[in-house]
């Protein structure tokens, strides 16, 4: 373990968290069993006043993945002196084996607790809570992943040595850690960008369908994911060499740094936000039918749509822009 | 209208000190009528007042606003249906010290997203008709038992309820100001709204504007008045 | 949308406006929020410092440097081993180093004596660092005398006084010629300190060292690289620990603010029961709070990041000076390069703001869920 101040504040507030949302699971458990909105008793206004509760704790979740996300690469990054062969965060995720997963559950986390929040804002605004019970199934579903995510934290920070000098010995002759940005970023280029255009194209086409016709949320949101993976992928492979300037340098990670201009930040928020809202497009699918949702659902997934068409329009523009103004050719 | 049907309500429900405050209540109320709940305190008047504006819900029993059932809206809508319907009037007219009596007069339409400016106009003209705009920037705890009732009338207002209810109004007024306050009830009937008083102040039920009095004792309806 | 800004609008005015008229009330959470704050980017702030100092002072230091080892323990190197290690591939420069540590009784501090790789003096001549002029009151001109390991004195005239750019390092500092050196500490003359290497080509520095080792077993090769790295992480472990021994006081503060918000006064209660009775709802009160904490947190917050900011690089004391530093009873009073980036203040944002935010969540849904009617049945 190192102590250092950053890894404290994310590993102290990780676990500050959980337990909140683990608190708020055990209401949620109790809106399960006894919600019944007919009644009048004392514990169905108990249990509705929890949901206001829920609704904050989770909206502040949201919020922290959002930033500790970030914090996260920061302080991998800061760390990458410690250890022999890491050049930036990318190495220092790979010192062990909970690194990269921790990265995947703290992204995976952030778009189920926007959902959570979209079918939450959605349901909040039909006067028989509709979607109650499956929405805290649903946090039910989450909150293992979010102690899940702070297990691997833990283990991850706990795992940390520092390659420092040693009484009998410098430790250059340690396992070379080398290696990592290598294997991620040997991505084939050429068809990703097809790729990436392609699944650009298609969230555009399709969203325009579903403001149109307010049809096709599924596809729609269906593409809005693939284009996520699409887009991290293509930030990999051929974004940022273009940024970076350097054909062999693919760090999905320097992109945030200072020397770029934080460039990073516009792209991870663009992809992170067109895919919430276009997922969420076909999360609310489903309830389209419920009858005090039916005038709520439609306008809500359109304007949703219209969002995580702007977003990845947004993501599109500035990788066309990056690369037409790039050296690199 | 406002039809209940059954209404109990019971405090601390399940518990040794359980208290039914209402008890089987069913009544229906007029639109556009002054009606007065009368009753010793502890009889139920005050909570069935909640009850009728939405400010808890019954632990049995239905309350229909117009043809609406309200009893099983959460919190949110219910709340939303009393700030649109209902204006308030309580007993020492509960007004936030600290803050001026215009900023009193806006405060319940804060959450409702009206533009600062034309909400500020409003209030000033409410302020205006009940001849208190000169006070607008006093702070509520210096205006003077008459400004803080009128104030108090302003505030109820602001949102141009259909429906005004007062929890004993005049408990802390002496007998000029009580009159004004029943003239200024009369105003209301005249202006078509339904007024709905909690009080046992003999001032109030035995005014000639109030079209029905209802007598209340230990949570049940003693006459209901018609 | 337009109709969601006003709302939000109003409710930050109504909010900023109480919040005033409670003054007493918030002012003491809010002194203790901005002096924990102040506490802990102090902390962070004069560590990253000394770690840039420290990295800036290195950059002209060699890539390896090559100690003999005897017995576990760092030893003279002989003369000999440098045109040894000059065969090697790769390597383009070999020079050995003199330097030592001298205990001054009359300063009770520790110098650092230091053979330059070109002595601009001559015989009889020193260097000092800015600490030991201030220590022993002398400047260029003035006379220094010490023990030799013998018990002889050496009278040392200082020719100039280094300045104080680096001074974390330097301050300790007296720079001397070859022969002085050697007669002070009685050092024979096919012996150095350590041998220093440079590299032609910094990829094969690993290589090269590799190579010494194999040649020269009884060495150890230490790279630049791992000096910084073994920097880095003392500077990190003591800002650390410092934030550990803190964390008592993070939680304490925790407390302190879970009881602020916990413990509404009758007024704020009877105030929020208003409210709801005149037709706010659960969620405006809510959203209420939830400006209500970030209008303390970012006041708290800002005021303790600007006054420790002041505190560690326009003003001279330091609070943790001696615990974070402290490598020489020596103190440099250099003055550190204002540096402060968004990671620094991210990473207090997290160990103040969350946990207050947290501490808060609870008990500001506790007063937003107060009875509309309670107004009425008091």
């Amino acid at each position: 373990m190192i102590l250092h101040p950053a890894i404290i504040a994310l590993v102290a507030s990780s676990v500050l968290i959980s337990s909140l949302v683990l608190y708020a699971v055990w209401y949620g458990v109790r809106i399960l069993h006894s919600w019944d909105l007919r009644s009048g008793s004392s514990l169905q206004l108990d249990l509705e006043r929890r949901t206001y509760l829920i609704s904050t704790v989770l909206a502040y979740v949201f919020g922290f993945q959002l930033v500790s996300l970030f914090l996260l690469i920061y302080t991998a990054d800061s760390l990458s002196t410690l250890f022999t062969g890491a050049m930036c965060a990318a190495g220092t995720f790979n010192v062990n084996f909970y690194g990269y997963p921790l990265l995947v559950v703290k992204i995976v986390n952030f778009l189920l607790a926007g959902l959570w929040l979209t079918v939450n804002y959605a349901d909040n605004r039909a006067y028989d809570y509709p979607l109650i019970r499956k929405k805290y199934a649903f946090l039910l579903f989450l909150a293992p992943y979010l102690v899940l995510e702070t297990v691997l934290q833990v283990r991850y920070f706990l795992g940390m040595s520092p390659d420092v000098i040693t009484s009998c010995c410098g430790s250059l002759f340690s396992v070379n850690a080398s290696g990592v940005a290598s294997d991620l970023a040997a991505l084939p280029a050429v068809p990703l960008q097809y790729a990436f255009t392609a699944s650009m194209a298609a969230t555009v086409v399709l969203g325009i369908i579903v403001v149109v016709t307010r049809r096709g949320g599924c596809a729609f949101s269906f593409v809005a994911g693939a284009a996520f993976i699409i887009g991290i992928a293509s930030l990999i492979s051929f974004i940022s060499p273009a940024i970076y300037e350097l054909p062999t340098h693919h760090c999905p990670f320097c992109v945030l740094q200072k020397e770029y201009g934080y460039i990073g930040y516009i792209f991870y928020a663009t992809l992170l936000g067109g895919a919430v809202t276009g997922i969420g497009v076909g999360v609310l699918g489903p309830f389209r039918s419920v009858p005090s949702l039916v005038d709520i659902i439609p306008s809500l997934q359109r304007r949703l749509a219209v969002l995580s068409v702007l977003f990845y329009t947004s993501a599109g523009l500035l990788t066309l822009i990056t690369i037409v103004r790039s050296n690199l050719k | 209208m406002i039809e209940l049907r059954d209404i109990r309500k019971v405090f601390n429900e399940g518990k040794p000190h359980a208290l039914t405050a209402v008890d089987g209540v069913s009544l229906v109320l007029d639109a556009r009528a002054v009606t007065v709940l009368q009753g010793p305190s502890g009889s139920g008047k005050t909570t069935l007042l909640s009850l009728v504006g939405c400010m808890a819900r019954p632990t049995e029993g239905r309350i229909l606003l117009g043809d609406r059932e309200i009893t099983s809206l959460p919190e949110r809508f219910l709340t939303d249906v009393r700030r649109r319907t209902f204006g308030f009037i309580f007993q020492q007219f509960n007004l936030v010290k600290g803050i001026s009596a215009l900023e009193n007069v806006m405060l319940p339409a804060y959450p409702l997203g009206e533009h600062h400016a034309s909400l500020k106009k409003r209030a000033r003209a409410l302020l205006d008709l009940f001849g208190i705009l000169p006070r607008e920037s006093s702070k509520a705890e210096w205006l003077s038992g008459g400004e803080a009732q009128r104030t108090a009338i302003c505030r109820a207002l602001i949102n141009d309820p259909q429906i005004i209810i007062a929890d004993e109004p005049t408990a802390h007024l002496d007998t000029k100001l009580s009159r004004e306050f029943m003239d200024i009830v009369g105003r209301f009937k005249a202006e078509q709204k339904t007024v709905i008083i909690a009080s046992h102040d003999p001032l109030v039920y035995g005014s000639p504007v109030v079209d029905r009095v209802i007598t209340m004792r230990d949570g049940k309806i003693e006459a209901a008045g018609r | 949308m337009g109709n969601w800004f006003e709302r939000q609008r109003n409710i930050i005015d109504f909010t900023l406006s109480s919040l005033v008229r409670r003054k007493g009330k918030n002012l003491a959470l809010l002194l203790v929020y901005a002096l924990l704050v102040f506490l802990l980017a102090s902390v962070m702030f004069f560590t990253h410092a000394l770690r840039r100092e420290a990295s800036f002072v290195l950059q002209g230091a060699p890539e390896i440097v090559v100690q003999r080892m005897s017995a576990g323990r760092h030893e003279l190197i002989p003369a000999r081993y440098l045109g040894m290690i000059k065969g090697i591939r790769g390597v383009s420069g070999v020079r050995g180093r003199l330097w030592g540590y001298y205990f001054d009784p009359f300063s009770g501090a520790n110098y650092t004596l230091m053979v330059p790789e070109a002595f601009s003096h001559g015989s009889g001549d020193v260097i000092i660092g800015q600490g030991i002029a201030r220590t022993r009151l002398v400047g260029p001109g003035d006379v220094l005398s010490f023990q030799r390991y013998d018990g002889t004195p050496a009278i040392l005239t200082v020719r100039e006084v280094l300045p104080s750019a680096s001074e974390l390092v330097s301050s300790d500092l007296i720079v001397l010629s070859e022969n002085d050196f050697r007669r002070f500490f009685g050092m024979a003359p096919g012996l150095y300190t350590d041998i220093v290497l440079t590299v032609r080509n910094a990829k094969e520095v690993a290589t090269v060292a590799g190579k010494v080792q194999k040649l020269l077993p009884d060495t150890r090769p230490i790279l630049k690289s791992e000096i910084l790295r073994t920097y880095d992480t003392i500077f990190d472990w003591r800002s650390g620990i410092i934030v550990v021994i803190l964390s008592s006081a993070v939680l304490a503060f925790i407390i302190f603010a879970w009881d602020k918000a916990s413990g509404l006064s009758a007024e704020e209660r009877k105030e929020i029961g208003i409210l709801k009775a005149i037709g706010w709802e659960t969620s405006d009160v809510l959203l209420m709070k939830f400006w209500e904490g970030a209008a303390v947190s970012l006041t708290a917050f800002l005021a303790g990041v600007l006054l420790a900011y002041v505190h560690v690089f326009f003003t001279p004391v330091m609070l943790f000076e001696p615990v974070l530093k402290g490598w020489s009873t020596l103190y440099p009073s250099f003055k550190l390069v204002p540096f402060i980036n968004p990671y620094q203040v991210a990473t207090l944002f997290f160990l103040t703001v969350v946990p207050y935010t947290v501490a808060t969540i609870v008990p500001s849904w506790r007063a937003a869920t107060i009875d509309p009617d309670s107004v009425m049945r008091s």
